[in-house]
């Protein structure tokens, strides 16, 4: 496939989710309501329990973390998802595409979804609470976001995958997987609270270092050697896994007939 | 030249834990069909003519028997494969909000459409099925026959050389099959593409397609041309009567009548050869005083071939 084509195609997925979820009223709750409820909440809790200010920019942190990667993450997890729920995946698999652009395709309208969501939660923290985003730099901001844009690629592709797997059962997993990885990741809590064996799956999430990394920022000294490249190591490694189980996922789908019982 | 050329195929779907349940879906099935041709698989429910048609469009990989689609391999050339031919089903279905055109649209950029010649291609589609009154309308709103015209127009979106329709008029008005009809027998003639498809109305069938494979419980049973299978059936010829009086009682015994059946006014006579017995019936139904009003031979319905294969 010619460059040309490979963009084409991606930029087919791109248009097409960009329609899909600008015509959608349930899209606009996932960009909007439950991203301002859960800062609005956090930083209220955060009030109440009388934080200074750097321990409620670090809980604020994790609760933007969560609703960046939650929006993005679901927006790739619709690379599947629409033709699942439209009953037309076979369509998009008589096509002569790959899976790289079905979740390239997506993540790019979930960056751009979950950075208006960042942006707008950005806006509301430091309007009520004072929370700097800033306060880290450009740099620090970007790497910080570019590692959630990569934890939620790796989750929406291996949420892809388990669809393809075991068919509409398992959209339960584009909802619940992000939370679980996230409490895992030390969202509202430094990893080094958490019992030696869930600390160690933690150590494995790349998550952890991003919120590790851009905390450092906010006086809380990082716990890990180098958390950035560990963290962007640890998401191409996932992205990689994730994206040979979503293609093993359609090659089973081929053999059994799954990709026809999920089509018509 | 082949277009199609399907040896010894078998698939069996396995469901329930660890696959215990089998249920055989193909059993060595062969096929080949000439490019250009309209073929037809034809058999009842559960016979395995979707899985056939899925196999050869890509969608389910065989478990045994070799499949080469216009010269290549269904499972390992399958992305070379995929940009030559198209597929289209009575059943369609298609993402809800998006609009007639944007749907054209996606699945040509998908084939590698864009800038203006995606837009002609779109527009030429949208005429061809005459969908230019709902280019802008989102797929839900559509109805059934118009979802299937848009299922059509996306299955020409990349010119396809081999389009597989899989009950194309499926629940479909009378008057909207007979169009999609007209345009399936255009494609072929116009654009010499090869088309495979399944259906349940025998009339298509026999309308269609040059030739018919006749499957059931997952094996190919008769194939030749609509009028090749209703002489290899055996299932006689028919000759029409309209008499006064409308009931002879011993036409049903008399030498070649295999059986007769009366109805809307006339009485059907299946006899072994109609160029043989016609004059001798004529005859003996004259001396017995009986006035011949009309008088029509004709083949067996196809689907008359269908309910005896399919017994």
């Amino acid at each position: 496939m010619s460059w040309r084509n490979e963009l084409l195609a991606v930029w087919a997925v791109t248009l097409r989710n960009a329609l899909m979820g600008a015509r959608n009223v349930f899209f606009f709750f996932e960009l909007l309501f439950w991203p301002v409820v859960g800062v609005l909440s956090i930083g209220l809790m955060s009030r109440f329990l009388e934080l200074t200010p750097a321990q409620a920019s670090f809980v604020l942190v994790g609760t933007i973390a969560l609703s960046v990667i939650n929006v993005c993450q679901l927006e790739v997890a619709y690379a599947v998802l629409l033709d699942v729920w439209s009953k037309s995946l076979k369509h998009q698999f008589l096509a002569p595409i790959g899976i790289r652009h079905l979740t390239l395709g997506s993540w790019v309208v979930g960056m751009v979804r979950s950075s208006v969501v960042f942006l707008l939660l950005a806006a509301l923290g430091w309007w009520a609470f004072d929370f700097e985003v800033l306060r880290p730099g450009w740099l620090a901001l970007a790497t910080f976001l570019l590692g959630c844009f990569l934890t939620a690629w790796v989750v929406g592709v291996a949420v892809c995958a388990l669809i393809t797997l075991f068919g509409n059962r398992a959209e339960a997993f584009a909802w619940a997987t992000v939370n679980l990885v996230l409490v895992l990741a030390g969202i509202y809590y430094p990893v080094s609270v958490l019992p030696e064996w869930i600390a160690a799956i933690a150590r494995a999430i790349p998550l952890t270092y991003f919120l590790d990394a851009y905390r450092s920022y906010y006086g809380f000294p990082s716990e890990f050697a180098a958390p950035v490249a560990t963290g962007l190591a640890l998401s191409v490694l996932y992205g990689a896994l994730a994206h040979w189980a979503f293609l093993a996922a359609i090659q089973r789908a081929r053999r059994t007939g799954l990709l026809l019982k999920m089509s018509e | 030249m082949l277009a199609i050329d399907a040896r010894d195929v078998e698939k069996t779907f396995r469901s329930g834990w660890f696959g215990r349940r089998e249920t055989p879906a193909l059993r060595g099935v062969s096929l080949t069909v000439e490019r250009g041709s309209i073929v037809g698989v034809l058999g009842p429910n559960g016979a395995g003519k979707t899985t056939l048609l899925s196999i050869l469009a890509t969608l389910l990989t065989p478990d045994r028997g070799r499949v080469l689609v216009l010269g290549h391999d269904v499972v390992r050339e399958a992305g070379v494969l995929r940009r030559r031919l198209n597929m289209a089903s009575g059943r369609p279905s298609f993402l809800w909000s998006l609009r007639v055109g944007e749907i054209i649209a996606f699945y040509g950029r998908l084939y590698g459409l864009s800038g203006a010649r995606l837009r002609r291609r779109v527009d030429t589609l949208i005429e061809l099925c005459e969908l230019g009154s709902y280019r802008r309308v989102p797929y839900s709103d559509l109805s059934t026959g118009l979802k299937q015209r848009v299922a059509l127009a996306k299955s020409l979106v990349n010119d396809p050389e081999l389009l597989f329709l899989d009950e194309p008029t499926l629940g479909l008005d009378p008057d909207v099959s007979v169009r999609v009809r007209e345009h399936i027998a255009r494609l072929r003639r116009e654009q010499g593409i090869t088309i495979v498809l399944t259906t349940h109305y025998m009339r298509e069938a026999d309308e269609l397609c040059d030739e018919i494979a006749f499957i059931k419980a997952g094996r190919i049973l008769s194939r030749g041309t609509p009028g090749e299978l209703k002489r290899q059936i055996r299932l006689g010829e028919v000759i029409a009567l309209r008499l006064d009086p409308p009931a002879v009682t011993w036409l049903a015994e008399a030498p070649g009548v295999l059986r007769c059946v009366e109805a809307d006014g006339w009485v059907e006579c299946t006899v072994d050869e109609a160029e043989k017995r016609l004059p001798e019936l004529l005859r003996a139904l004259h001396n017995d005083g009986v006035v011949i009003r009309n008088v029509q031979v004709r083949e067996p319905e196809l689907e008359e071939v269908f309910v005896e294969l399919a017994k």
